[in-house]
């Protein structure tokens, strides 16, 4: 059995990984303990990736990798090796995702903002998927991603106009 | 000059929208320097007793430490000063004494978030415990009576309560609850080469953290600046210079790096205040026919040992009802516990649920609908003083409410409503905010290109300011939305008070409204003696404005652009600033918002579960600025509401004091799925208290859904739950 210094010492030592995020190729060493919502935020400044929790509870820090939903915060960058990641800011006003920012600004999903990143990369992930066919099923899979204002109709209604159906 | 209001404002869009949806806003936790320091807390472990010693030698040791400050060799700092809302909480580390879990016993601070967290957990503290006051029975436990001097004694309540053919006397319980915000509360400092100092930080209020830090560190205001453009909500848990604040602008100052200090989401719920559970004693009174004889509302909660927290959970009873006997009492009791604070409808949340849940129970014992009892007991003037409402649409609130969501369809008998396996329960509770309004100040200037900048240190925790204020600001200049830029969370900008108790939209929008007219009479005090100027000689009274200018009132064509007079005169810009005052209405009585409340629950009947099915909300909120953002907020208090019925208990551990259920995973929030869609609709008009005719919306749409909630669970099971959360155990 390690010792705890042994299994700290890995923890801190320098991983190499390459991968994409939204778009562009990286190659980095980063200590092994690294989230890949601390790195997106601290190496790469992309801070539309919120961190809500840090415990995989809060969805704030969803993020697309290689198209699917992750909580970033429960993600380690050495686990990103030749994947590729997508946040909010590589998605902003292009095609389906910029419908589904402009019904969130339509319907005001939102009030503070803050949980709004997270929400949209879900949106994005639950259109894609063919999840947002009835405000039941968009409830079932938006319920990863909390909202504290308490947007929640609201967010059901920008999905359903997103996704091209009737706001009931 | 004479403004025709719509009574319902234009639901535009948020101004900031584009910048939230693209992950663009600026929280302060997303705000970087060059030379960025981290810095993580530690917090004590136990509720009551003194640190004995703490070793930091193997967190000095680890990679990437800086610095580490203990309870035990930190700095002299002075507790913050006494504010509007009261005295500041105390300076972090400044003995050896521990008075709750969670109290913060060192910082340490590291080059990165990672090896400041890891070196935290490096810090050894031994303590000497003692045993912690964690009960609000623990006879040890020092008393107060009456804290605010609130308490109500109106007319004769034994008298009161001995003609009343039927009496109602039950005690009601709310937990602790927890605000989590979704944005963790966040500091960061930097300490310049003048010793001036700037901070960003995640607060309702930046000229509140100003004031605390300048009296904190010594430093004059002057040298301190207060960023908050966008906030991760609060809900009040960012009213205050919390200590996690002071720690960081210390760490920073011991460092001389610029320090970034990010709260986890177990310490959101040691460190930034919470709801205070309450045990509420009601006594109501009443006549076969349903007339109040005699109300009585008695509250306890707790407070921390060397704090204060305002929570007069059973005041607004003495203004609910036209009663002639009444009584209300608060008591406070100080535990060993992390200091309570506001949480969204701080004493409403916990005074309404006792009240509306008794109201309940009285029309079930006398057989009388719950809506007619209500409208039989509507307080047609105000009870405390006499005088009529400045406004009050409560009745208006409660017929729309019955009609939009076919209350008549109600069969009164418990269990009496089935859908399948579901037991269908309506239920619904009036509810009322208090108005609340502070000095605030804001200041416009009119560009040369005929666009104005208005501004005012205020924050936006979600509630739609920037967007209102846009609006309200266009509107008085007579500009396009478009032209208008309003701005807010600096302190370098004209003083306002924090983003709270339902009271900034009236104190800020009274403040624009001020600042603007002062700006209108700017400018014809420039065209006074103008041969040139249309408007030469005339009084605001007599003026308009529109269409990027100023006018004869009601004739468009006598008047000239803003543009024309700047450029005639060689001006690049004018200002002019606003302030307001909170009315003193003296034939009125100043009126807050009003609501009523209708929920339909659905209980499995077999297994307990609750459903929230339907809301109705039907609000009187004044004059409504944007019906879109307006909404917002009545939607998202219900969702609050929703939680405080069904979920959300802080679990304090009986021996120790530690919170035991401290993070999202354990402390249940409601979700997407929990919540319904719900209808809300705005009634009545323009509050004659204030020129502006607002009335605060925050809070309100928080207050009464959990008495409704528990109301539809009784006629759906005939089950009267009186402690909240409710939850299926207590059905089974």
């Amino acid at each position: 059995m390690k010792t705890r210094e042994e299994a700290l010492s890995r923890l801190g030592a320098s991983v190499g990984v390459e991968f994409g995020v939204n778009g562009v190729r990286r190659r980095v060493g980063v200590e092994g303990r690294v989230t890949l919502l601390d790195w997106l935020r601290d190496e790469l400044g992309l801070t539309g990736v919120k961190k809500g929790c840090d415990q995989g509870a809060c969805g704030a820090c969803t993020v697309l990798v290689d198209g699917k939903r992750v909580v970033a915060c429960l993600m380690l960058v050495a686990q990103c090796d030749g994947r590729e990641v997508t946040t909010v800011e590589g998605v902003a006003g292009v095609g389906e995702a910029g419908a589904v920012q402009d019904a969130f600004v339509r319907h005001d999903a939102f009030q503070c903002g803050y949980c709004t990143p997270g929400q949209i990369m879900s949106a994005i992930a639950l259109i894609g998927e063919g999840r947002a066919g009835t405000r039941e099923e968009i409830a079932e899979f938006m319920s990863g991603n909390l909202c504290r204002c308490g947007a929640y109709p609201r967010i059901r209604d920008a999905i359903v106009d997103a996704a091209g159906g009737e706001v009931g | 000059m004479t403004i025709t209001a719509p009574r319902i404002g234009a639901a535009l869009d948020r101004v900031e929208a584009p910048l939230k949806v693209t992950g663009a806003a600026l929280y302060p936790n997303d705000v970087s320097y060059p030379g960025l320091a981290h810095a993580a807390p530690v917090r004590a472990t136990i509720a009551a007793g003194r640190v004995t010693a703490i070793d930091t030698a193997e967190a000095r040791a680890a990679e990437g430490v800086i610095a580490v400050v203990t309870a035990l060799d930190a700095p002299r700092l002075r507790r913050g000063p006494v504010t509007l809302l009261g005295i500041s909480p105390p300076a972090p580390l400044q003995d050896d004494r521990i008075l709750h879990y969670g109290q913060y016993v060192a910082v340490v601070v590291a080059d990165t978030a990672e090896q400041a967290r890891h070196a935290a957990s490096l810090v050894a503290v031994e303590y000497a415990e003692d045993v912690p006051m964690l009960d609000i029975g623990d006879p040890r436990a020092e008393v107060e009576d009456d804290p605010w001097g609130m308490d109500v004694d109106r007319g004769d309540l034994e008298a009161g309560l001995a003609e009343a053919d039927v009496v109602i006397d039950e005690t009601y319980a709310t937990p602790d609850n927890t605000n989590n915000p979704l944005g963790l509360m966040s500091t960061v400092a930097v300490w310049h080469g003048d010793g001036s100092l700037t901070v960003h930080d995640a607060t309702q209020w930046p000229h509140g953290v100003r004031m605390s830090l300048a009296e904190t560190f010594g430093v004059p205001e002057s040298r301190i600046r207060v960023l908050a453009p966008y906030v991760g909500g609060g809900f009040g848990a960012g009213l205050r210079a919390w200590q996690h604040v002071i720690l960081a602008v210390l760490a920073a100052r011991e460092t001389g790096r610029p320090v970034k200090l990010v709260l986890t989401r177990p310490e959101m719920f040691t460190g930034v205040g919470y709801r205070p559970e309450s045990i509420q004693r009601i006594r109501i009174g009443a006549t076969r026919d349903g007339r109040l004889t005699a109300l009585a509302h008695e509250a306890i909660a707790p407070v921390a040992l060397e704090d204060d927290n305002f929570e007069a959970v059973s005041h607004t009873s003495a203004r609910a009802y036209a009663c002639p006997n009444v009584m209300t009492r608060d008591r406070q009791v100080r535990l060993n516990i992390p200091c309570p604070g506001s949480m969204r409808a701080p004493t409403e949340a916990q005074g309404n649920f006792a009240l509306e849940s008794a109201m309940d129970e009285l029309a079930v014992d006398l057989g009388i609908d719950p809506l007619d009892l209500r409208l039989r007991n509507f307080a047609g003037t105000d009870p405390l003083t006499g005088l009529p409402w400045s406004s009050n649409a409560l009745r208006e609130c409660f017929a729309r409410g019955a009609e939009l969501f076919g209350w008549s369809r109600r069969t009164p008998e418990p269990g009496s409503m089935r859908d399948g396996h579901w037991r269908v329960g309506y239920g619904l509770a009036g509810a009322s905010y208090p108005p609340y309004q502070v000095p605030c100040q804001a200041r416009a200037s009119l560009q040369h290109d005929g666009s104005a900048f208005v501004r005012s240190a205020a924050t936006d925790i979600g509630t739609g300011t920037y967007t209102v204020m846009t609006q309200l600001a266009a509107e008085l200049l007579g500009l396009d939305v478009a032209r208008v830029r309003f701005d807010l969370g600096d302190t370098d900008m004209p003083y306002s008070p924090q983003a709270g108790g339902s009271g900034l939209t009236g104190a800020l929008g009274n403040a624009v409204r001020s600042a603007c007219r002062q700006l209108l009479q700017a400018f014809l005090d420039v065209v006074a003696d103008d041969p040139e100027s249309p408007l030469r000689g005339l009084t605001l009274d007599e003026v308009e404005a529109g269409g990027g200018g100023i006018h004869r009132a009601g004739d468009p064509g006598s008047g000239e652009a803003y543009t024309a007079i700047l450029a005639r005169h060689d001006l690049a810009e004018l200002s002019a600033d606003g302030r307001s005052t909170p009315p003193t209405p003296d034939t009125t009585a100043w009126a807050g918002a009003f609501g009523a409340r209708f929920v339909e629950v659905r209980v499995d009947a077999d297994l307990g579960v609750i459903r929230v099915a339907r809301v109705v909300s039907v609000i009187d909120g004044g004059r409504v600025l944007n019906a879109k953002t307006a909404t917002s907020q009545i939607v998202g208090g219900t969702v609050g509401g929703i939680g405080q019925a069904l979920f959300e208990e802080t679990v304090t551990d009986e021996g120790t004091g530690r919170i035991a259920n401290a993070t999202f995973g354990d402390y249940l929030i409601p979700v997407n799925a929990d919540v319904p869609d719900m209808e809300v609709v705005f009634v009545g008009g323009p509050d004659t208290a204030t020129p502006l005719g607002t009335k605060g919306v925050g809070e309100i749409g928080l207050v009464g859904i959990a008495a409704a909630v528990a109301n539809a669970v009784h006629h759906a099971t005939g089950r009267r739950l009186r402690s909240l959360p409710l939850t299926l155990d207590a059905l089974l």
